[in-house]
């Protein structure tokens, strides 16, 4: 066989193989259409869908390779390695990977000691390097690290227990389903093989830019499969469940958008007075009560079919006005004077980072301690200056507040904004230190030159100049603030308490999901909450493109 | 050098292909704990069980801490089921959300095939079809009686939602039980010069007023002492509306009774607690202050047994006061081992439910001081007034005997959105931020729409 008749085998047996495939996955196809498998519905469209594009790629490749176009050969490769990646991955599945790399952890250990030698194999075959004068010598070393290397790597694999391995992995082999798996698997090796190939790639006229394009996306494709399985794919699925009454374990039926009309139903009603009761004006087998408010000596009611998302509402966008100041200007000024160069200010950068890097349940149990209204340190406190002032005056000028910190409606949103302004300050701070690194000293100068004072060149030096790290650091803390959960969680009892005071969209949404069996409703609250961070960044970014144009 | 290296990264991948691909072991080593007292016998199987060969069970319940989890995994280790191979999973606590956990494995079909669920949860998952019904298995068991366990627990357990009766059916059995007592400071009472509880008790005097008379004589000991202490759930306010004839349901349990006058008599109590000042304030965890010595009596269950006997006062409990209704209100709490409902051995895993409720296991958890055990037996009752202290553990056998009203999930509608709206509504008037009149007027008006 000439080379040339090689390539030419190699396309027919690619325009085989993608005509096998697009039938096979024109007949996949019309099963999952059919519901023939046992697979729940979501599960059999998905099925349908995929197995539909694939039947259109693959004869889409076969079209293309018979062409002698190259077309059909990127086709081929994205089409062949995607199969490629998805049956690898159910390959480990039916050889119980998965679930024995729990057996390696347990036996991982026994061998941790022959990997010393593997170590010291390397170290023995890395003094090669020295003898490049000496060849012999050189080999020698290259030898022997390569024999010590062999041997701690035998001795690894013995002692977590290679052989009990392929003991378990030969006998899988028996399994019809699993030797069929590794027979496909070895085929898309083998048409991937005979695509990639140089000669094939000739024979179809590729060009430089399809080498380059399918470089890059092999390159992409760790990050673009993960990205598609583990965030794109549940985002669909979270819309799509936001239209059902799924509550995670029955069938999802098609609610359309009911979902989304019992989160935002109102209705308004106008009172006799302000003390009616609700049940006399709205319909309270639908709605609650929601708000009295008075409109010009007009009082009206508000009543909302789910009156804790709008509690949950106010209070995330409470929240959000109150932490978001109070984790970013303080953290603006103290990086200002973190930023100077006095001996020991590293430790003090770090000393402010800690709460960003502690955990955040350890720190709200902590926290929860020092709020403690009875035996707390912080009311401790309190009181021990009051009692000083007091002493001072000798007289009952203030009085003790017994600030029920974590008891009081009044007080417990404000307790946990103290705490997450606490840990996100650090960060914050480690920002803007970064940006103010990157303000030219000598502009500095200049203001100095100029006769601006400290407060002058903070004003009109530093904080147009950090613009950008500004903008950056509101539009992280912002949404980091509207996702608030495990702070209220773990400080409040129950959580979200007292009352519904510290409830917040991403906790009721975890509630309805989870506590109340409603995983449709939850989702419809999570794509509200992403709508609102997205609109909420949107205008953060126009008005920093307009602050920058300006 | 190239070589060696692509050689190393080939040999731990090869390592980690092929000894990944061992099935994993099926039980980890057994824990050194104690020995048991006596090894449980093993259950009788119903007779048409086949023979298991080879079969492997998960179960899973949720331990309070480590030195509980060590005991049921001595207690797998230990339990003799013939063919079966044990493998227990400690759930996580309460903080880590083991129902979460356990929900999310039965929507991807992971769950264990037998697991542990509160009380309440057992409507939720019996009606979505998570539990295996094991009516047919129990009644082919010999030796096997509801009556073997409390009766409250047990009518929701055999709750049958298509009948609307107790009996056709049987969704687990009940692991143990437990019930309200306060624990007393007997320091702080005695610094106080109040009457010792346990005396009041004992004549026939341990009534809301003179709760509160001791309550209040503490309470005047300093601002930073506290007469009372309840944590902020539905159990402890819930007590003060039983023993004033109340009820969360009305009498069938199909809708809201939060608004009856006696249910509000009790909250009103409750409510005067609070705002008085007599009780640390409502939302504050009690236990800090109580373990620090600043709280008379702390409101809690069987459970907090452990944790309070490392206190350094003199300390012991007593049962809840009698209200107008003319007794305590407990509660019976409970939690059941349950099916799955599509475990792959039925038959085996009713082996094991029965196997973890039987006396002699059950007497190993309750000997940790945690819990009560769930089968009716003077043998086993008389074992748990061994496990002191306290003392006076008595007072709980007498919470169980004193007409306690069962922990009930609800049948007729959703138990998490009617509690969340009952907490938010109780907490609002508990901390004084609404008035009793405004909570009668609106609460049922919201939580009838759990049902």
């Amino acid at each position: 066989m000439t080379p040339r008749d090689t390539f030419r085998f190699s396309l027919q047996l690619l325009l085989l193989w993608h005509g096998i495939l697009a039938a096979a996955a024109a007949i996949g196809a019309y099963l999952a259409a059919t519901q023939a498998f046992d697979l729940p519905n979501w599960a059999h469209t998905l099925l349908a869908i995929l197995l539909g594009l694939s039947m259109a790629a693959s004869a889409g490749a076969a079209w293309w390779l018979w062409r002698r176009d190259r077309r059909g050969r990127n086709l081929s490769l994205i089409l062949n390695y995607l199969l490629f990646v998805a049956l690898l991955l159910l390959w480990f599945q039916s050889f119980n990977f998965y679930l024995g790399i729990n057996s390696l952890a347990n036996t991982f250990g026994r061998g941790v000691p022959f990997l010393l030698l593997l170590l010291i194999g390397y170290v023995v075959g890395a003094q090669a390097d020295r003898f490049e004068q000496k060849p012999a010598r050189a080999r020698f070393f290259t030898r022997a690290g390569k024999y010590i290397a062999l041997i701690g790597a035998l001795f690894f694999l013995y002692a977590v227990g290679i052989l009990a391995g392929l003991q378990s992995f030969l006998a899988r082999f028996s399994s019809l389903q699993a030797l069929a798996l590794t027979l496909l698997l070895a085929l898309l090796a083998l048409m991937l093989w005979l695509a990639w190939r140089p000669g094939v790639a000739q024979a179809l006229s590729a060009r430089n830019s399809d080498e380059e394009m399918l470089y890059g996306l092999l390159f992409l494709s760790p990050n673009l499969l993960g990205f598609l399985l583990f965030f794109a794919g549940p985002l669909l699925l979270s819309l799509y469940t936001s239209f059902t009454d799924w509550d995670a374990f029955g069938t999802r039926n098609w609610i359309g958008l009911a979902n989304y009309g019992e989160i935002f139903g109102l209705t308004f009603a106008n009172l006799q007075s302000p003390t009616q009761l609700a049940r006399e004006v709205i319909d309270i087998t639908r709605f609650d009560e929601l708000a009295r408010l008075n409109l010009f000596g007009k009082h009206i009611l508000v009543g909302a079919e789910d009156k804790l998302f709008w509690t949950a509402l106010r209070n995330t966008l409470l929240f959000v006005l109150l932490a978001v100041p109070l984790s970013v200007v303080p953290a603006l000024l103290l990086a200002n004077t973190l930023n100077a160069k006095i001996r020991g200010m590293s430790l003090f950068r770090a000393i402010y980072f800690v709460p960003t890097i502690a955990a955040v349940v350890g720190v709200a149990l902590i926290w929860r301690w020092l709020y403690n209204s009875t035996v707390g340190w912080i009311n401790y406190i309190i009181a021990a200056i009051i009692g000083w002032i007091n002493g001072l005056a000798g007289a009952e000028l203030l009085s003790d507040p017994a600030i029920g910190w974590l008891s009081d409606t009044r007080v417990a949103l404000l307790a946990v904004v103290i705490i997450a302004s606490w840990q996100w300050l650090g960060f914050n701070t480690v920002l803007f230190l970064a940006g103010l690194q990157g303000i030219p000293k000598s502009l500095y100068e200049a203001a100095t030159v100029d006769g601006a004072g400290s407060l002058a060149k903070f004003l009109r030096v530093t904080v147009p100049l950090l613009a950008p790290t500004t903008f950056f650091v509101l539009t992280t803390t912002t949404i980091q603030a509207m996702q608030l959960f495990d702070q209220v969680f773990v400080l409040t009892t129950p959580p979200g308490g007292p009352g519904t005071s510290t409830t917040t969209i991403v906790l009721y949404l975890y509630q309805s999901g989870f506590r109340e069996f409603r995983q449709g409703y939850a989702s419809a609250i999570a794509w509200v909450l992403f709508l609102l961070i997205f609109g909420l960044t949107l205008v953060q970014f126009q008005r920093q493109r307009a602050g920058a144009d300006a | 050098m190239k070589n060696v290296r692509f050689y190393l990264i080939f040999v731990v991948f090869a390592a980690l292909i092929l000894t990944g691909c061992t099935s994993p072991a099926p039980t980890s080593a057994p824990i050194a704990t104690e020995a048991p007292a006596a090894t449980a016998a093993p259950a009788a199987t119903p007779e048409s069980a086949p023979a298991a060969e080879g079969v492997t069970l998960r179960w899973r319940t949720r331990p309070d801490n480590q030195e509980e989890a060590n005991v049921y995994q001595s207690i797998s280790d230990n339990l003799n089921l013939d063919g079966v191979t044990l493998v227990y999973e400690p759930g996580g606590s309460e903080t880590a959300s083991y129902q979460d956990v356990l929900k999310t494995e039965l929507a991807s079909g992971t769950a264990p095939d037998v697991f542990w669920i509160p009380g309440t949860d057992v409507a939720d998952f019996a009606t979505r079809g998570l539990l295996y019904d094991l009516r047919s298995l129990a009644d082919a068991t010999a030796g096997y009686a509801d009556s073997d366990f409390y009766p409250g627990p047990m009518f929701h357990l055999t709750f049958d939602p298509a009948t609307s009766s107790a009996g056709p059916a049987l969704w687990g059995l009940p692991r143990d039980v437990s019930t309200f007592a306060l624990y007393l400071n007997l320091d702080l009472i005695a610094e106080a010069g109040a009457d010792d509880p346990r005396e009041l008790e004992a004549n026939g005097e341990w009534t809301w007023e003179k709760f509160l008379e001791v309550a209040a004589a503490v309470n005047a000991l300093g601002s930073d002492v506290r007469g009372y202490g309840g944590s902020a759930w539905w159990g402890p306010y819930g007590v003060w509306m039983n023993a004033a004839g109340g009820n969360f349901f009305n009498a069938d349990r199909t809708a809201c009774g939060l608004d009856t006058p006696e249910a509000l008599a009790g909250l009103t109590f409750a409510q005067n607690l609070y705002t008085s000042g007599v009780a640390v304030p409502y939302g504050e965890d009690p236990e800090p202050p109580f373990r620090a010595g600043n709280v008379a009596m702390f409101q809690n269950g069987r459970w907090a047994t452990p944790g309070i006997r490392t206190v350094e006062f003199d300390w012991d409990v007593v049962g809840l006061p009698t209200g107008p209704a003319g007794n305590p209100g407990n509660w019976l709490f409970w939690g059941a081992y349950v099916v799955n409902a599509n475990t792959a051995h039925p038959e085996q895993a009713w082996q094991l439910v029965q196997a973890l409720t039987t006396a002699q296991t059950q007497g190993q958890v309750a000997a940790l001081g945690a819990n009560i055990p769930s089968r009716v037996s003077q043998e086993a009752l008389n074992a748990f007034l061994t496990f002191t202290p306290p003392a006076n553990n008595q007072a709980f056998l007498d919470g169980l005997a004193n007409s306690p009203t069962a922990e009930g999930p609800l049948w007729a509608g959703s138990w998490p959105e009617f509690v969340s709206v009952m907490d938010a509504a109780v907490s609002s008037l508990l901390s004084g931020q609404s008035s009793i009149d405004d909570f009668a007027n609106t609460v049922c008006d919201e939580a009838n729409k759990a049902f």
